[in-house]
């Protein structure tokens, strides 16, 4: 179904979206390298594609005039959702433009701000991707080459954001959100219980560290206590049937 | 489209200059030979490199810029209330504190920038993500400013909830370490940008000016009038500085006497003794002026007119030269420019019937040219219309009346009788000297009596409480 449709592709832009982000973050840092560049060409790349498909869809279910009123209301929704997402997407391109520029690689005095971040940015590339490995294959002056494409690119969504605002009449502020406040912290279990003894560390006060100390504790005396159990009752069948 | 508090012209604005310095202050600690020294923070388990501390930063910048120790810790403060270093210890503390508390650089996405203002659609996800960390465990102003944000961007709520799940999912592919710098950075930029309610706002961005056209077309049409405008700046009439400083120094000089902080004013600034003698003998309807006035009418046309006294002389003067309705028009036409909307149109009628219709009682003198510009102008009579006509009389008076009037007989009569007044003298008697301070507070009053525990004869003291008491 089109809205099924519509709906993993702007996943997928979503998830683009933020891997970009992310390493646009990582962009002029230590972090910083010939593959983090062409990771950011590379996931630009992707996201651009991926918007024109979506505009493509979503500009041809809302010119439809044959569609009901609630699946007009949906698609507005994602319309709504498909911009916000251009939006952020234009934005982070806009930067990593400035950015890059700021700190080009191929200088004899390289100055990358020490932010305390070394590790690489592979694995966020490889999910934005969609691939397991990265390949890098690009020549040594990807970033200054690099930048050149990234103005007309910028230009190019510009311009598709223009067009878009000009031929969908869309009423932001008339489509109602799905989710209601909070709704983040229901279904998150994979991302919320994991990552919290990590952050605590970060935190002001010396007793948030201790909090994941004690948290360990507790861990061990359940398994300390199963244990236990388990050979009382072993003993304890032993003992009844001997 | 959301709230965009980004402005439109995002591209066009410009980075403030005391951010730029900083950037590149903080670019050069980066070098290698001549930079910071950095340690490894230890947390736990993992280890995090290129952390400082307070005092390397303030030694750092001591020997870098050879300034003082207090000056060092004040540059290190605007470092850290920009953004640009952030505390490890106390991330809401923002302070640099010269001892062994620790710090560590911001990422240059995350720096202060004028031309980026952070949006709310970002602080949405922001808020979104601790959240999800936190177990709806935010700090009581996060919680009101989600809520408020909940409310204001609802419609791009679903675009947000998604936006921060992903962006968790891919932090998580970073190893554990960076996590960590991750979110501290995130969270010391979100400190900075949107503070806590009680903590100063170390950025004002000004108001917003939304320009009609937003997004300009970049096309020949806009680059042509480019070319045209610099072509026409270009072309620009300048006067050179030496010439320009010239005539500014000869100003000064013929000012000079005549300005009351330069030479003083005689009898006495009104402001200090409380006589106001001298406002009374400059006052428009005075029998005999004082002589400065006089002579400063003889500096330019403009002076003479805008004393009211003056353009009265000169309206006698005119009237026995019998040219008096330049002066007349000249004084409607000023009438009209500086009055009332309403009655522009009333005013201009009147003036027309006065001055300008053929065989008018009062009639000027002005070239066919401008007469026929004016006539046409009244039909649709607005209030720069009799501009034209003014100028002309101006210049015309300027040229021709005004320098025979300097050299006139009445003018020269009111030169020698014009007196100057004398300076008021200092009483002896110290009960009659009247010295009162302009503005009476009451911590003045305090500090004299101290003052004058210290130095000064009694006779000060006894006038200066006496006004104290009296205030």
């Amino acid at each position: 179904m089109g809205k099924d449709e519509c709906k993993t592709m702007l996943d997928a832009l979503n998830k683009v979206t933020a891997c970009y982000r992310h390493l646009v973050i990582a962009l002029g840092s230590t972090s910083d390298s010939q593959n983090l560049r062409e990771e950011l060409k590379k996931t630009r790349k992707k996201a651009q594609e991926l918007a024109v498909a979506n505009r493509t869809k979503l500009t041809t279910l809302l010119k439809d005039k044959s569609i009901s009123k609630d699946d007009r209301a949906e698609y507005e929704r994602l319309w709504v959702l498909f911009t916000s997402s251009m939006e952020l997407l234009e934005v982070d391109m806009k930067r990593s433009l400035e950015i890059g520029q700021d700190f080009p690689l191929k200088v004899p005095t390289r100055h990358l701000i020490q932010t305390g971040m070394t590790g690489s940015t592979t694995t966020v590339a490889a999910r934005a991707m969609s691939v397991q490995n990265m390949k890098y294959e690009a020549d040594a002056s990807i970033d200054t080459v690099d930048l050149k494409e990234l103005e007309t690119e910028i230009a190019q969504v510009d311009q598709m954001m223009e067009e878009m605002e000009m031929k969908v009449q869309v009423a932001p502020w008339a489509v109602e959100a799905k989710q209601e406040a909070g709704a983040e912290l229901k279904s998150t279990v994979s991302v919320g219980n994991s990552s919290v003894g990590v952050i605590s560390i970060c935190e002001e006060e010396p007793k948030e560290t201790v909090e994941g100390e004690t948290g360990l504790m507790k861990v061990f005396a359940g398994i300390i206590f199963t244990a236990v159990l388990l050979i009382a009752g072993i003993l304890g069948y032993l003992v009844i049937n001997l | 489209m959301t709230i965009n508090t980004l402005s439109q012209d995002g591209v066009q604005r410009q980075q403030m200059p005391c951010l730029t310095k900083m950037e590149r202050m903080i670019i050069s600690m980066q070098d290698p030979d001549m930079g910071i020294k950095l340690r490894n923070q230890r947390l736990l388990i993992t280890v995090i490199p290129h952390a400082m501390t307070g005092i390397d930063i303030v030694e750092w910048l001591i020997k870098k810029f050879s300034i003082s120790d207090e000056e060092a810790l004040h540059i290190g403060q605007l470092f850290v209330k920009y953004g640009y270093i952030y505390p490890l210890k106390e991330p809401r503390n923002l302070i640099l504190k010269a001892d062994d508390s620790p710090y560590r650089f911001q990422t240059p996405y995350y720096w202060m920038s004028t031309r980026w203002p952070a949006s709310e659609l970002d602080y949405a996800i922001y808020l979104a993500k601790k959240n999800i960390r936190k177990q709806g465990e935010l700090i009581e102003y996060e919680k009101e400013c989600y809520n408020a944000l909940h409310k204001r961007i609802n419609h791009t709520w679903d675009f947000v909830v998604m936006q921060a799940r992903e962006q968790l999912r891919a932090s998580k592919q970073r190893r554990k370490a960076d996590r960590i710098v991750l979110e501290c950075q995130e969270q010391a930029y979100w400190l900075v940008t949107r503070p806590p309610p009680g903590t100063l706002d170390n950025i004002d961005y000004g108001p917003e000016r939304r320009t009609m056209n937003t997004r300009v077309q970049l096309n020949a049409e806009f680059y042509k009038k480019e070319i045209e405008h610099n072509r026409i700046s270009l072309a620009r009439n300048r006067v050179k500085s030496s010439i320009c400083l010239e005539s500014y120094v000869k100003y000064c000089e013929q000012y000079q006497p005549h300005d009351p902080i330069m030479q003083g004013c005689l009898p006495s600034n009104p402001w200090i003794t409380d006589d106001i003698m001298f406002w009374n003998m400059n006052s428009e309807a005075v029998a005999v002026p004082t002589k400065l006035r006089v002579e400063c009418w003889s500096f330019s046309f403009m002076e003479l007119l805008n004393d009211p006294m003056g353009r009265k002389e000169f309206l006698t003067y005119l009237e026995k030269e019998f040219s008096a309705e330049n002066l007349c028009f000249w004084q409607a036409c000023e009438d009209v420019r500086h009055g009332e909307t309403s009655k522009i149109p009333e005013k201009v009628d009147e003036v027309y019937k006065q001055f300008l219709s053929p065989g008018a009682s009062r009639w000027v003198n002005i070239d066919s040219k401008t007469m026929e510009k004016t006539l046409e102008g009244l039909k649709h009579p607005h209030r720069f219309v009799l501009d034209d006509a003014q100028m002309h009389i101006y210049f015309l008076m300027k040229k021709d009346s005004y320098p025979r009037y300097l050299k006139s007989e009445l003018y020269k009569n009111l030169l020698a009788r014009a007196i100057v007044p004398q300076e008021t003298k200092k009483s002896v008697f110290p009960f009659m000297r009247r010295q009162r301070h302009s503005s009476p507070s009451p911590a003045l009053a305090t500090q004299t009596g101290e003052d004058d525990g210290k130095a000064k004869n009694s006779n000060s003291v006894k006038s200066n409480s006496g006004t104290a008491s009296r205030l």
